[in-house]
């Protein structure tokens, strides 16, 4: 599915472009088309917050936030896409923000990017503020990149405001 | 038989010629009430605070909340399980400030006072001029534990009423629903790395109804079944599912049903692999060898929501999660969150259990957070509209005994005994 190892090496302008798109089809609800930003191997991921190790903790032995395979990331965007997905219906509005963008490595599994985030959740007069580092893998795909890996490190204590996650970070 | 009908405050309303039963919704956002709560329930009922599991080594501690009182909850050089408060006893800072590790003292920030973590005696002061020689010989300044620490089958549970009658009294009918978790696997359970601690909106009594109330389930879930029939059958494994909710005791309560989901100890079903089954038989085989036949079905085949008054919620269901609840003034709650498995658990049975967690029970999943919606939605209701009643009449016969009910799960008597108990206990009898 990845071009060839010889590519160019994915540039630091290629991967803000392509964060920046995923970051506004998550604001504006484009749910069905975020979803196909990833590898058919891709992952999401949001370990538990209050974590020392959260870049490395492995889902299969600590108990996540989120843990989705790739037909678990499409299970997610069918329900939140639903009107009895209570808990997104009426939908929030959000603004998921990404500043401190690197490129961390690059190898055969793909191109790994450190980015922080802050992402507004704006519901019913409520306004929460979840923020921490996003680490990706990225790979090429065709024209553009693809999401091997979107982890999701929280800086929270604890979860709150809302004690449950239902929106996409 | 003498029923027990509950009127102590005034505030649960039972009609038995209606079959009628209701809560005064003020319980939910009187501050007056709270504060009773707080004095009558959190500082008299047992607790829960931990698992054995937590805190495996001598010296390893967790620091937690519990009932409004910060605590340390360590195991000694003995291996004996202890509970402190967290403040110093100089003037009151908070002493440790990790969620956990593994301690031989704690030594306050502010003036370096130092306390044994195993005894809790004061063992420095940083500079003890101006003190007398014999300064601490009556152990004032020594940490103050809480006076009561019990375990029931490695459930830890303090009480900060010295009178309170034993744990296993007080638990009644609950130790055997605690007995059919513990005994899912000869070596016990443990608690999986990744504990949660959550603050939502709501009154921490709306967890409490939320936990063992299945009639929600189909309406307020739809979601999550529509999820799960991409995997397995969920409908027809809804349609067909049977039990009863019931009162335990003391305010404690269940539903058990039976369900065709799967569990990882020990019902294989095929969206589980075949990688999976002979390791669940075998698990099935040891049950049936271990507990008999007939207990074996019921721990492997059966699910339990199991509540323990006032604020225990144990889900006993394809995996095992342990919750509890408690106020953050009457309209908000702090949740404590922990999933269980067997110890020594195999790496695939383990990640089983995990996606059914990570799924349903946790916050992330596709079924908690729409819980966690409805609370906001009820608490929101009862605040803005003008004083009323809810009602928890589903499945009340004319003569049921409130603290023992039993009627079908998808009734409310679990619920009934709850309230029962918090009636009984908040108008000022001994739990």
């Amino acid at each position: 599915m990845t071009d060839a190892a010889d590519a160019e090496p994915i540039s630091c302008v290629q991967i803000e472009r392509f964060l920046y798109r995923e970051a506004r089809l998550l604001d504006e609800w484009r749910l069905p088309e975020w979803e196909q930003l990833f590898t058919d191997d891709g992952t999401y991921l949001v370990p538990p917050v209050g974590i020392q190790n959260a870049a490395t903790a492995d889902p299969a032995t600590m108990l996540f936030l989120v843990a989705d395979d790739r037909s678990r990331i499409r299970q997610r965007v069918l329900r939140l896409m639903k009107t009895s997905a209570h808990a997104e219906y009426p939908h929030s509005r959000t603004r998921h923000q990404l500043t401190n963008i690197e490129i961390l490595a690059d190898d055969a599994s793909g191109t790994r990017v450190s980015a922080y985030f802050s992402t507004h959740h704006i519901r019913q007069n409520q306004i929460s503020l979840y923020m921490g580092q996003l680490l990706y893998t990225l790979v090429r795909l065709g024209d553009s990149l693809a999401i091997r890996e979107k982890r999701a490190c929280l800086d929270l204590d604890a979860l709150q405001p809302r004690g449950a996650l239902a929106l996409i970070l | 038989m003498i029923l027990h009908n509950a009127n102590a405050t005034g505030y649960v309303d039972v009609d038995r010629t209606r079959q009628r039963f209701r809560v005064d919704r003020r319980t939910y956002s009187d501050p007056q009430i709270l504060r009773r709560e707080i004095e009558l329930v959190f500082r008299r009922c047992w607790l829960y605070i931990g698992h054995s599991s937590e805190i495996p080594n001598p010296g390893d501690f967790v620091t937690r909340n519990i009932g409004g009182y910060d605590l340390i909850f360590l195991r000694d050089r003995a291996g004996v399980p202890q509970t402190y408060f967290n403040s110093c006893t100089h003037r009151g800072s908070t002493l440790c400030r990790e969620p956990n590790g593994n301690a031989k003292v704690f030594a306050c920030p502010y003036h370096g006072w130092v306390f044994d973590a195993q005894s809790g005696r004061l063992r420095d002061q940083a500079t003890k001029t101006g003190y007398p020689a014999d300064f601490n010989s009556d152990h004032a300044y020594d940490l103050r534990r809480v006076a009561r620490l019990e375990a029931y089958r490695e459930f830890h549970f303090i009480n900060y009423d010295p009178q309170a009658v034993s744990l296993v009294e007080y638990l009644a009918g609950a130790a055997d629903y605690l007995d059919m978790v513990a005994d899912q696997s000869p070596d016990g359970m443990e608690v999986v790395a990744g504990g949660q601690q959550l603050f939502t909106a709501g009154n921490w009594k709306l967890f409490m109804e939320n936990a063992y109330d299945a009639y929600h389930g189909v309406t307020l879930h739809r979601s999550y079944f529509e999820f799960l029939d991409t995997r397995v059958a969920a409908q027809n494994m809804v349609a067909t599912q049977a039990g009863e909710g019931f009162g335990l005791g003391n305010g404690h309560g269940a539903f058990e049903i039976q369900l065709k989901s799967g569990r990882p100890v020990a019902q294989w079903i095929p969206p589980f692999g075949e990688a999976a089954k002979p390791k669940i038989e075998a698990l099935r085989q040891e049950l049936t060898n271990r507990l008999g036949a007939a207990r074996a079905e019921r721990v492997a085949e059966r699910q339990r929501n199991l509540i323990i008054f006032p604020n225990l919620v144990v889900n006993d269901n394809v995996g095992v999660s342990v919750r509890t609840s408690f106020p953050q003034g009457a309209d908000k709650m702090m949740v404590y969150v922990w999933a269980m498995g067997t110890r020594n658990e195999d790496a695939l049975l383990r990640k089983i259990r995990l996606d059914n967690y990570l799924t349903f029970v946790g916050p992330g999943g596709f079924a908690t957070p729409d819980d966690f919606e409805a609370f906001a939605l009820c608490q929101r209701g009862n605040d803005l509209t003008p004083h009323a009643w809810s009602d928890i009449s589903k499945g009340m016969t004319r003569d049921e005994d409130l603290l023992l009910g039993r009627a079908d799960f998808l009734d409310e008597a679990q619920m009934r005994a709850w309230w029962a108990q918090w009636d009984r206990v908040v108008g000022g009898a001994k739990p």
